[in-house]
This record gives C-alpha cells, sequence and structure tokens, in this order.
C-alpha cells in the first residue's frame, strides 16, 4: 500500500494544556458498561421544577442514573450559570453568578441522572437556551430554579442499569464530578 | 441495538479522539452518542468555508451535541460530532467538533450506545 504524507498550515490554533491543582490522574476515561439499556420517553410536568420534573418519575421508576436528551420546550423561568476561570486558584475554573433568562425557550438540552455525594439524587444539564429577550445563550442549568412553562416537554432517558454514577470529589481538578461506579446487584 | 457504556474523559484529553478510546475500551466498533454534556478549554469548530471556529474559554461548555463513531474502511475508528457550545458569557456558536482541537477543560460525559450494523 501506497503512503503519502502531506504538509499544511496549522489549520487551528495549537490545544492548551491546562494546569490543574490536584496531581495527575493517569486514567484519563473513567467508564463502564452495561449489556443493555432501556430507553424511556418522559414527559416533565408544566409547573414542576425541572429537577424535579425529571428527577420525580425516574425515581418512581427505580431509575437513579441515567443521560437524558431534552428536547426543545417553554419554561416559566430558567436559571442557568457560565464557567469563567476560578481567581481564586482553587479549581481552574468555577462556576459563575446565576444568570436570569425569564420566560425561556430551551432549545435542546442534555442532561445527567446520578448521585449527589451524600446519596441524594443529582442532576448535571447543559442546555441551548432563547432567553426572554430573544437571545440565544448556552449554559450550565440551575435545575431547581427552572420551571416547567404551560406545555409538557418531552425528554428522551437512557436507562444506566448495573452501575451508577456517583459524584464525588476528584483530586486532580479539585472538583466535585460524577462517575460511574459498580454496585453491588443484590443490597 | 448493542450495548451501552458511560464515560468521564478526564481534563486535557481530545474530546474527539476521546470517544474514540471510549469505543476502544469497550470493544465497540460503532456508537451513537445518546447524550453528552461537558467543558473544553476552548473549542474548536469547522466551517464550510475551510476555516474555523475559535471559541476562547476556558471554560467553553458543550451544550448540545450529536454523533456517531464509526469503524473507517482502514479499520480505525472515527469519531464524527456536531453541536452547539457556549462561551463564558453564554454566547453560543456551532459547528463540526475538530479532531484534536477540543481539549477537555474538567470533565466531559459521555453515554455511547454499540451500534452493530446488519450484516
Amino acid at each position: 500500500m501506497t503512503k503519502t504524507s502531506t504538509y499544511s498550515d496549522t489549520p487551528f490554533p495549537r490545544p492548551r494544556t491546562l494546569v490543574h491543582p490536584g496531581r495527575f490522574n493517569p486514567v484519563r476515561i473513567q467508564s463502564l458498561d452495561a449489556q443493555q439499556a432501556r430507553h424511556i420517553r418522559l414527559l416533565l410536568e408544566p409547573g414542576k421544577s425541572l429537577f424535579d420534573a425529571l428527577v420525580g418519575p425516574l425515581s418512581e421508576n427505580g431509575i437513579a442514573s441515567a443521560s437524558t436528551t431534552i428536547l426543545g420546550g417553554s419554561f416559566d423561568t430558567l436559571t442557568y450559570c457560565v464557567a469563567p476561570p476560578d481567581l481564586s486558584g482553587k479549581s481552574v475554573i468555577a462556576y459563575g453568578k446565576p444568570l436570569q433568562a425569564g420566560r425561556a425557550f430551551m432549545i435542546f438540552g442534555n442532561a445527567t441522572l446520578g448521585k449527589a455525594v451524600d446519596g441524594a439524587p443529582l442532576v448535571h444539564c447543559h442546555a441551548a437556551i432563547r432567553t426572554e429577550n430573544g437571545t440565544v445563550k448556552g449554559g450550565h442549568l440551575i435545575t431547581e430554579r427552572c420551571v416547567v412553562g404551560e406545555a409538557p416537554i418531552p425528554v428522551l432517558v437512557t436507562c444506566l442499569a448495573g452501575f451508577e454514577l456517583r459524584q464525588a470529589h476528584d483530586p486532580e481538578t479539585n472538583m466535585l464530578l460524577l462517575q460511574p461506579r459498580k454496585v453491588a446487584l443484590h443490597g | 441495538m448493542g450495548r451501552v457504556a458511560y464515560g468521564r474523559i478526564a481534563p486535557n484529553e481530545d474530546l474527539v479522539q476521546g470517544l474514540e478510546k471510549l469505543c476502544l475500551a469497550h470493544g465497540f466498533r460503532n456508537a451513537f452518542v445518546r447524550g453528552a454534556l461537558g467543558s473544553l478549554v476552548d473549542a474548536c469548530l469547522g466551517s464550510t468555508n475551510g476555516k474555523i471556529v475559535h471559541v476562547a474559554g476556558p471554560a467553553v461548555e458543550v451544550v448540545s451535541i450529536a454523533g456517531e463513531v464509526r469503524s473507517k474502511p482502514d479499520g480505525s475508528l472515527a469519531a464524527s460530532l456536531s453541536g452547539v457550545v457556549s462561551d463564558t458569557d453564554g454566547n453560543v456558536y456551532g459547528g463540526p467538533f475538530v479532531a484534536g482541537a477540543n481539549i477537555v477543560c474538567i470533565t466531559f460525559e459521555v453515554t455511547l450506545e454499540e451500534w452493530l450494523p446488519a450484516g
């Protein structure tokens, strides 16, 4: 087989390697798999917070860990934040102050359901939104402070079984992050 | 549909090749992205005129993503990912993620669903 090499101008700026506060973890991808996953179509209930509208029905169905895609829909109120550099130096970045999008439309979002350090349900959600003043924005949603509008919003759920997503302190980044963890099948 | 894998990609790893390596870790040869979110140091998105869109962080949040990992004729794996990112002011940009140029900032959470092509 003939191999050819080509030379070209660098098509993009050189990627940056950031220095995190903690010790480098040689494991760069933490992952687990399951033989199959159950899919659920869920409707977010109007008037509820995004957090409650996601966690409630899934918990009632025994689902504690899942990846979800939130289809478009209106929210009576929507609060989000972005993640600028952390000037304190504790981490590379830190969540900024809550930003009010008002009566906003979620264009689409992805949310991960897992368990917080204390075992309580945790939702990590990023979304593209159209704010009340018509500007399209994106960021990290504060799901407890987003209220579903008058029409139910469909969510496609991939339920994760055989392992759980658990928030734990990540020494390298010095942040609390969701990580997959094996669970006992019984008890 | 085959198996499903959830992975957390660590900082300073490339998003596109990270998904390919996640497939390697689980023996997937073809997979769909089912759900994913996380942050990048900076984002590098392709455009139709051959230029790229460089979004400065950190952090640039990935707020929407769709894509797949496919086996290529030479046996290698290649992820194709397209999505929307937001900068530190919440402003949004979209396009295909350029392989090797989208470095994870804090974490990237992704669920891959193995696809078993017929035949």
